[in-house]
């Protein structure tokens, strides 16, 4: 098993964070915030592939293939909803913010600090 | 079999989800008395489940899927230790207190807020419950999407987005560290069973770079609910903004689960193959605690804002808890949850008062505020109240938690650590003592230059408010905070419980092999003259530096100034933008988990 799957989960997730850190966008960031994640499906999914593995379905294969671990995936799964939850509110914040001052730039809806 | 340890998490989930179907269609009245019950009834089950634990770990194994001793475990296990459990009752306790107060506090549409309220009291009772990672994970995540949707409840209204925005971003990258760590010890072990996590990885016995990392991301995703520095931007931010009964619950426990998580995954997962490492990994805690325990304690004094004033205070008191839980000693574990304990009631009694000051006098900010709570007496006699007990007084509030914490870190040679808690909060004290001075006397100055000018937060609606049940529920609050710290019983029975809590082989033993562990060696309190001195450094500073800043006017200006340009950095930090929060949170990763990396071989 390489190690490149790693370090595009390592990758994809710096990517994200990147992008969130010079965002100059709501929606931008709410994406990238997705992209994020994204890092954390390959390295879940990386670890539980194995090579020549096949879909961890036994409806229609014999018992004794080789398959690929069905734990990482229902975890993949699960993690996807947990995404979708996020994503909605944040956009969904993103879209109060347009609605209230106008602009979707995290500089402008900054009203507290220090 | 313990068929009640589910229900104290099912009873409020389920109640949320009718709730949420078939609320449109009944009274606010009849949502709100649904989620009172839906919130009592779980917290009397923890309760007797509490009383259950003595001595032992209960565990519930989902679908009965229960292992045999030795079997790897396939099914999700809970697993009850006495922390859980009062973990679990102190969540629904103050659930049920903030669901009362919030009576006729929030606005149309209520039972949405009441289902919102019982997914997030319930989610984090099933996470201290949980043994397995990935279940704490999920739980995590519920607690988390609950309480996003919570800090905007007021959306309609022009209260300020940015706390909402950069509270979901911030806490929703925390958790992407933590399911790297997660994922990085299934590959390692097969397992999500804490209990087998542990066994596994200890018989491996490797502790190579894939297990310091999965150690600090776990603990940095958790740092990040748990708003130490410098991941502690957002907490101050999405308090301004949550409604004051869910801040109750902000405070009170919710960044605490933070560091419940991570006590519990070091010592049921990492405790075995780190265990020669607790030197480095004490130090490197230790540190952020310190860090943030002033770092909160600064920005304290310098708030107007009285939510974000209390919010700040709760990062010093965080760093503090961080400080207990760093010692890696049962008894400053012990003295943690304690302090744990007497800071929830003490603080979410000071957020209803925030929360009555805003809703009668239609404001949030200390100065405009000034003399304006003279007659809420109830509310200032909770306010009051409160405060004596955070002031650390010997034998009230959190003196217990402070004196457990400061005997075991000097016996460990730590002689510094009484001198951070006492810093810690007499700067957060002392603020909060200041902003009572001015509501409710009307003391001092009507102005003082050093305090950051924010928005003001409008009042939620005013029509015939029932402030009797609110001044009750606020004024309890305050007085269990300053009594818990008198009994000493509870203390003695922490630490017996953080000594169950710490034996990860008992634990393993419990979970996995059926086996009753041994119990904890009987405590007894000894009260150590240090902590007595310590208690009344903090209370007389607390009070003195408190009446002080009330009158900055009479102070010579040039030191004002200093002072202004002193803060100067550390109020630029907090730069309210959340680009900046996640490159502190990158940042800080990088170097705890390089000090790991460093210090671990």
């Amino acid at each position: 098993m390489s190690v490149l799957p790693y370090l595009l989960a390592v990758f994809v997730f710096l990517v994200g964070l990147y992008g969130i850190v010079s965002s100059r966008n709501l929606i931008h960031i709410a994406v990238c915030v997705s992209v994020c994640q994204s890092g954390t499906y390959i390295l879940l999914l990386a670890i539980g592939y194995k090579t020549h593995g096949t879909a961890p379905i036994f409806g229609d294969i014999p018992s004794s293939r080789k398959v690929v671990d069905p734990v990482v995936q229902s975890l993949t799964l699960t993690d996807i909803v947990v995404a979708v939850a996020v994503s909605a509110l944040i956009l969904a914040f993103a879209l109060k913010a347009y609605e209230h001052e106008g602009t979707l730039d995290p500089h402008e809806i900054v009203e507290m600090k220090g | 079999m313990n068929p009640m340890i589910p229900l104290i998490a099912a009873i409020p989930l389920l109640a949320a989800t009718l709730l949420a179907l078939v609320g449109k269609w009944i009274p606010d009245a009849a949502a709100d008395i649904v989620g009172m019950v839906a919130a009592a009834v779980p917290a009397v089950l923890a309760g007797i489940v509490l009383t259950r634990t003595v001595g032992r770990i209960l565990s519930y194994w989902f679908g009965g899927w229960r292992p045999r001793a030795g079997d790897f475990p396939v099914a999700i296990g809970w697993a009850v230790d006495r922390f859980g459990a009062g973990f679990a009752f102190l969540v629904l306790i103050l659930l049920t207190s903030a669901l009362v107060y919030s009576w006729r506090y929030m606005e149309a549409d209520r039972y949405l807020y009441v289902v919102l309220m019982l997914a997030f009291g319930a989610a984090m009772a099933a996470f201290v419950l949980s043994g397995d990672i990935f279940n704490m994970f999920v739980f995590f995540e519920l607690m988390s999407v609950a309480a996003f949707a919570l800090t905007a409840y007021k959306v309609e209204e022009t209260s300020p987005l940015q706390g909402s925005f950069n509270f979901a971003v911030v806490n929703t990258i925390g958790a992407f560290l933590v399911l790297f760590g997660i994922a990085l010890l299934y590959g390692r072990t097969g397992a999500l069973n804490l209990a087998e996590i542990g066994v596994r990885l200890t018989n491996d016995g490797r502790h190579d770079g894939l297990v310091i990392a999965a150690f600090a991301f776990i603990t940095c995703g958790f740092l990040v609910k748990a708003a130490c520095v410098p991941f502690h931007f957002w907490l101050a931010d999405a308090h301004a903004t949550a409604p004051a009964p869910v801040c109750l619950l902000f405070s009170g426990v919710m960044v605490e689960v933070g560091f419940f998580a991570i006590a519990r995954i070091y010592w049921t997962v990492f405790d075995g193959v780190l265990g020669e490492f607790q030197h480095p990994i004490r130090d490197v805690l230790l540190g952020v605690g310190v860090v943030t325990a002033i770092t909160g304690a600064v920005m304290c004094g310098l708030q107007r804002h009285v939510k974000r004033l209390l919010a700040y205070s709760t990062i010093a008191h965080a760093g503090c808890f961080l400080i207990g839980l760093a010692l890696l000693d049962p008894s400053a574990l012990g003295g943690a949850a304690v302090y744990v304990i007497a800071h929830a009631f003490a603080k979410g009694s000071l957020f209803l008062v925030g929360g009555i000051l805003l809703m009668t006098r239609g404001g949030i900010d200390e100065l405009l505020l000034h003399g304006l709570g003279k007659r809420l007496y109830v509310a200032a006699a909770a306010w009051f109240i409160a405060t004596l007990a955070l002031a650390s007084p010997p034998f009230l509030g959190t003196y217990t938690g402070h004196a457990l914490i400061e005997d075991s870190a000097s016996k460990l040679g730590y002689w510094w650590v009484p001198i951070v808690l006492a810093f810690a909060t007499i700067g957060s004290t002392a603020a909060i003592f200041r902003a009572g001075l001015r509501i409710f006397i009307g003391a001092g100055a009507g102005d003082d230059p050093i305090l950051s000018q924010q928005p003001s937060e409008s009042p939620p609606p005013e029509e015939d408010p029932e402030l009797g049940i609110m001044s009750a529920v606020t004024l309890l609050l305050a007085v269990a905070g300053l009594l818990c710290g008198a009994w000493t019983g509870l203390a003695t029975r922490a630490v017996e419980a953080a000594h169950t809590f710490t034996d990860r082989l008992g634990y393993a033993a419990a979970v996995l092999d059926h086996r009753v562990p041994p119990p904890p060696a009987p405590e007894t309190w000894h009260t150590t003259t240090s902590s007595i001195v310590w208690a009344v450094v903090t209370l007389v500073g607390s009070l003195t530096i408190g009446f002080g800043s009330v009158y900055r006017n009479r102070w010579p200006e040039s030191m004002t100034r200093a002072l202004d340009t002193a803060y100067g950095p550390i109020r630029a930090i907090h730069s309210g933008h959340v680009g900046d929060y996640v490159a502190w949170l990158a940042f800080g990763t990088a170097v705890i988990g390089g000090l790991f990396a460093v210090t671990i071989r």
